[in-house]
């Protein structure tokens, strides 16, 4: 076998070790915005234009992908805007602890001047303290291309989060460190500090800001809202005015399962990183999201904070029973029971909040908890309960013939 | 560099083949994951209620619910002795012709600390009906801290007035809701058990 066949054979087998999580765990989302978005840099006209804006989403047990897109109808042209691509490997939480690795690459579009591309890779290594919040250390490399910058942007920071009720709020601190050509001298003819000259006008010259951020995602019923606002720390070369301060908005509201009206608008700040300046947009439209069909037998804190407002379980068909789940706001559901040999088997998103799962259960008299985005194994609302043995609760269900 | 990305690459691919192998493993003998010991404590107890005539699946099902849950070893023993003990005496307050279901039902009640007089009084009660829903709400009921004698009595009381399963089935949830609007769970019972509708015996009482 020559060199490049057996990296290939290593690379499909990674991929087979990664997709043998099982069918049981995949989940596939779509989703479709179109409407109008309206958006200007500091000083300039605004630029409007009718958007289109796809968005899938892959969530396998411990790697997710993701990607979107934007294109805009301005004047009688289709242009091609930003993109972005997404790889999320998750270890199982142990302890406490799990670890995010993270690839993403994009392509960044405000109009025919500021456009540039970057890949990017991060690790993260959580610490989650129960199901009310966490906190995490990063630190990843970028790599844009096509702007003014002239070595990798490292990047390091910290967040934490904790749930209030409906709502989540996180904070952040990340810095920013890159080396990018600039200018030698300022606009009053000041010599610059640079790590080296360029060339007789300009030079290399060592940039680094740190972005402290807040943001809120509050959901309930039909609505959500995401909102969020920060403060830039860093010298006046790396940090222009415009992008000291920075908030922004989006609501949602759900009209059907697969439909929501979306709002917002705010201010961007600039991105030194990727020569691209700050904005203000604002934006309307419609989402539409399609969500998987449940195929026959396709299967992937306390009591009161589980956040799951409604369980269900039904015949569905000759020795099957479909478990069925509300939450909202949640990233994965398990259940699992003696009819399970107490194997988590990941329920697959339906709807917003609605999740589903066909399982084999025979009738009679059967033992089961529901664990939702990794926490704790908690009975089903709804069910008689009782004590594991173990300092937890399971639920009993009761099928009858 | 040639060698060490071979001896890599060889690395990976064995890995690959040896995560299936495992999880077959695993599939042929579910207590695999168990240390030395307490896998010796599972197989014992499951041969013990085997020749006594008891079900072995609530056994083997407490230890693969230990080890899903990463209990350590010496508390998943203790939990499938307790089931095999709650096991046998199910079988001695409720008769050697219960059914499997009722056993496990009359086992949750023993291990929630329902003594073995209330399930025979249910037993005494039951007139050829199964017991297993009235013992399942009964354990639900002193789980949520409704005092055992108030639990069986009340539960003992419904089910002779022709209280149905669904009926039963009902009241937990709606006791947890008055607990945690702050009623006593005694109160709660009591208060909740007067709602249900009485049929005569025997007649459309499931």
């Amino acid at each position: 076998m020559t060199e490049p066949n057996r990296n290939t054979a290593a690379l499909l087998a990674a991929l087979a070790l990664l997709f043998a999580q099982g069918p049981a765990s995949a989940q596939l989302v779509t989703r479709f915005e179109a409407g109008a978005v309206s958006s200007s840099s500091a000083g300039v006209v605004p630029f409007n234009a009718f958007s289109l804006t796809p968005d899938v989403r892959y969530n396998g047990r411990l790697v997710d992908f993701a990607a979107h897109g934007s294109a805009w109808l301005a004047g009688n042209d289709w242009q091609f805007a930003d993109g972005d691509a997404s790889a999320t490997f998750t270890s199982p939480t142990r302890k406490h602890v799990s670890v995010q690795l993270m690839a993403d690459a994009s392509r960044a579009y405000y109009d025919a001047v500021n456009q540039n591309d970057q890949v990017e890779a991060r690790a993260r290594v959580h610490l989650i303290f129960s199901q009310k919040g966490g906190m995490w250390l990063e630190s990843g490399v970028a790599r844009p291309w096509r702007v003014a910058v002239v070595s990798s942007v490292d990047v390091a920071g910290a967040g934490a989060w904790t749930t209030l009720g409906d709502a989540t709020i996180t904070g952040t601190l990340t810095n920013f460190s890159f080396t990018r050509i600039a200018a030698a001298d300022d606009s009053t003819g000041t010599l610059q500090s640079c790590t080296a000259l360029a060339d007789p006008g300009s030079c290399l010259r060592q940039s680094h800001f740190s972005d402290v951020q807040g943001s809120v995602h509050w959901e309930h019923a039909a609505f959500e809202v995401d909102a969020q606002t920060g403060y830039r720390f860093g010298d006046a070369t790396d940090v222009t005015d415009d992008s000291r301060r920075w908030a922004s908005a989006t609501a949602v509201v759900w009209v059907s399962p697969e439909m929501a009206l979306v709002v917002g608008g705010g201010r961007q700040p600039a991105n030194p990183a990727r020569g691209l300046p700050a904005r203000n947009y604002a934006h309307l439209g419609a989402m539409f999201a399609a969500w998987p069909a449940m195929s026959s037998g396709a299967v992937p804190v306390e009591a009161q904070g589980s956040g799951i407002s409604r369980f269900e379980i039904a015949a569905a068909g000759a020795s099957l029973q479909r478990v069925q789940v509300r939450v909202i706001g949640v990233h994965r559901v398990e259940v699992m029971g003696d009819f399970t040999d107490w194997q988590p088997v990941a329920m697959v998103q339906r709807g917003r909040d609605l999740w589903e799962a066909l399982v084999p259960i025979a009738p009679g008299v059967h033992q089961m908890d529901v664990r939702v985005d990794g926490g704790k194994w908690l009975p089903p609302p709804g069910t008689p309960t009782m004590r594991d043995g173990f300092s937890g609760e399971v639920g009993v269900l009761v099928i009858q013939q | 560099m040639r060698r060490g990305t071979h001896g890599a690459v060889s690395a990976l691919l064995a890995l690959c083949m040896a995560a299936p192998l495992g999880l077959l493993a695993q599939g042929s003998d579910p207590l695999a994951q168990l240390d030395a010991t307490t896998r010796h404590v599972v197989q014992v107890l499951m041969d013990s209620a085997r020749s006594e005539g008891l079900p072995t699946q609530p056994i083997l099902s407490k230890a693969q619910e230990g080890i899903s849950k990463h209990v350590d070893g010496p508390r998943i023993a203790a939990a499938v002795r307790t089931v095999f003990l709650s096991l046998r005496g199910a079988r001695t307050s409720l008769g050697a012709q219960a059914a499997p279901e009722e056993l496990k039902a009359g086992a949750f009640a023993l291990q929630a600390g329902i003594p073995e007089g209330a399930l025979q009084g249910l037993h005494k009660a039951s007139h050829g009906k199964s017991v297993t829903v009235p013992l399942i709400v009964l354990t639900d009921l002193v789980t949520r801290g409704v005092p055992s004698d108030t639990a069986s009595n009340a539960i003992l009381q419904l089910w002779t007035r022709g209280a149905g399963d669904a009926d039963l089935l009902g009241l937990p949830k709606a006791v947890g809701q008055d607990i945690l609007s702050g009623a006593a769970p005694g109160d709660a019972l009591l208060k909740r058990a007067r709602t249900i509708p009485l049929r005569p015996p025997g007649k459309g009482s499931e």
